[in-house]
């Protein structure tokens, strides 16, 4: 009966010890993908708001939207990202613009997109470290007729995990608009890009 | 037995509340050093560039050290760029495209649309998937992605059965759970290491490329109605398929073109990362050419 007891204890600490090992792995491992699936779970919390109601409804949700999306997007990791060289002929007035201006291209952009979700299901799969603070977190959203991959590529700052480019069914978002930012700044200035930009942001609201 | 349980929740709690704290550590310290390196020797800017880092805001960075280049990214890699020579013909048919969607596909699918509930047209969906089961499973084979093969079989049997012939699709969901393996040749192609040449956009099919052309060639060929008699039966067949899987997608293509600065540009590289990105994937499957894929990419 002693030894019995004595055993369940060694394999009571034996697990114990195990749990701890594995628990802080699986923390260490599931830490991108908890901070993208937080982030869209609040999206996701706004949309299906049934409080918000009537005429109103899609300015407060596009307001509690920005909010969100403010702490989950690394605008300028983005902005650096699309532009790469081009980023260092830009003045800081120019860059601060920049910024500003195609933030507002991809809020009206997807926006609508966004608010037109109606309960799809949205599974988190998979979560690939690329660097100490680089990981790619693979979701889906599955539609009555559809499946809709969706990669996350996030980076680490401050303590805090920030989505720097999307990956919408295999296009970076990133990589497209840096081919056709390139382009344009190819045989273009930066103020030439700019007013293309501001011209955009006009046609869409 | 009790204080086994409370070491353990508590030992558990400690280490998930730290391990946050220590990653942060690190990567402040690793910023700090990441300020020191990056002096200014633009002097064009200097007057606007404050020196000390709090006052620094971001925009007055110029990162024009390699960083910011992108060379050395994890994903650099899937930086792919296609050759356009044929680009005033291309954006032609761009233009005609677009206004083919726009005038004829888009009314005729949203007239479809209404008529017909979308179950029903998910399931003219997964028939027309089905029907291209040929040239999928020979495709498979010939990427030696035998499994593959195996799953399209094992769908292509199920869904006839059980699907009623293939308008339903019990083999991708639940215990069986094979999905599809949506492939053409110009995949097949790719996997065997050709270069996609260099950018089409077709009037009425859309964007291509010379090797991805060649899957009009297995989608013709191994795609049983191509040979439904007489000939205007079959193409009202790849009509109605067409109208149904658009009636299905309303509002991709218009949210495609509405974010993109330049529409034309963006679809071209929309096509060239997707069609690099299956083609990996395809690789990635396939016993005779994996290993051009774990290792260096022989093609760089």
């Amino acid at each position: 009966m002693k030894a019995g007891d004595h055993n369940m204890k060694k394999y009571i600490f034996v697990l114990s010890v195990l749990i701890v090992l594995i628990s802080a792995a699986y923390a260490a491992a599931g830490e991108p993908t908890a901070a993208v699936e937080a982030s869209v779970n609040q999206v996701l919390g706004v949309l299906k708001d049934s409080k918000l109601k009537g005429p109103d409804a899609k300015k407060i949700k596009t307001e509690k939207l920005r909010i969100i999306y403010k702490s989950m997007f690394d605008e300028m990791e983005f902005s650096r990202r699309t532009l790469t060289r081009n980023w260092k002929n830009f003045t800081p007035a120019e860059r601060r613009e920049f910024v500003d201006l195609f933030e507002q291209v991809l809020e009206k952009s997807y926006l609508d997109k966004i608010l037109d979700y109606s309960d799809e299901k949205i599974v988190f799969y998979k979560e690939t470290m690329i660097d100490k603070d680089k990981a790619e977190v693979q979701s889906k959203i599955i539609t009555s007729s559809n499946e809709i991959p969706i990669d996350y590529r996030i980076i680490l700052k401050d303590g805090k995990w920030k989505v720097y480019d999307v990956v919408v069914e295999n296009v970076s978002l990133v990589q497209n608009y840096r081919t056709q930012f390139n382009e344009i700044l190819a045989d273009g200035t930066p103020e030439d890009l700019l007013k293309i930009l501001r011209k955009k942001v006009k046609d869409q609201s | 037995m009790k204080h086994t349980f409370f070491f353990l929740v508590i030992t558990t709690w400690l280490i998930l509340s730290f391990a946050p704290l220590c990653v942060a550590d690190d990567q402040a310290a690793q910023d700090d050093g990441q300020t020191v390196s990056l002096s200014g020797d633009e002097s064009g800017r200097e007057a606007e560039k404050t020196s000390d880092r709090a006052g620094a805001s971001p925009y007055d960075d110029d990162y024009d050290d390699d960083e910011y280049d992108y060379e050395d990214e994890p994903f650099s890699e899937e930086r792919v760029t296609i050759d356009d020579p044929l680009e005033p013909a291309n954006r032609a048919a761009n233009i005609f495209n677009d206004r083919m969607y726009f005038w004829v596909l888009k009314p005729a699918a949203l007239a479809y649309k209404f008529v017909a509930p979308e179950p029903a047209r998910i399931s003219v969906k997964n028939f027309f998937f089905h029907l291209g089961y040929p040239a999928r499973f020979l495709n498979c084979l010939l990427q030696t992605d035998f499994a593959g093969a195996g799953e399209e079989t094992g769908r292509f049997i199920i869904n006839t059965i059980w699907g009623i012939g293939g308008l339903m699709d019990p083999a991708a969901g639940g215990k069986i759970n094979l999905q599809k393996q949506d492939t053409d040749l110009g995949e097949t192609l790719g996997v065997y290491g050709v270069g996609h040449g260099f950018y089409i956009v077709w009037p009425v099919f859309g964007p291509s490329s010379p090797r991805d052309s060649a899957s009009f060639i297995d989608s013709h060929l191994l795609y049983p109605t191509s040979y439904f008699c007489p000939w205007y039966a079959s193409t009202a067949l790849t009509v109605f398929d067409y109208i149904n899987s658009a009636s299905l997608r309303i509002g991709e293509y218009e949210s495609l073109i509405g974010a993109a600065i330049d529409p034309y540009t963006a679809m071209r590289n929309a096509y060239v990362q997707y069609r690099m990105k299956s083609i990996k994937a395809r690789r990635a499957r396939s016993l005779l050419f994996r290993d051009n894929e774990t290792g260096q990419d022989a093609t760089k």
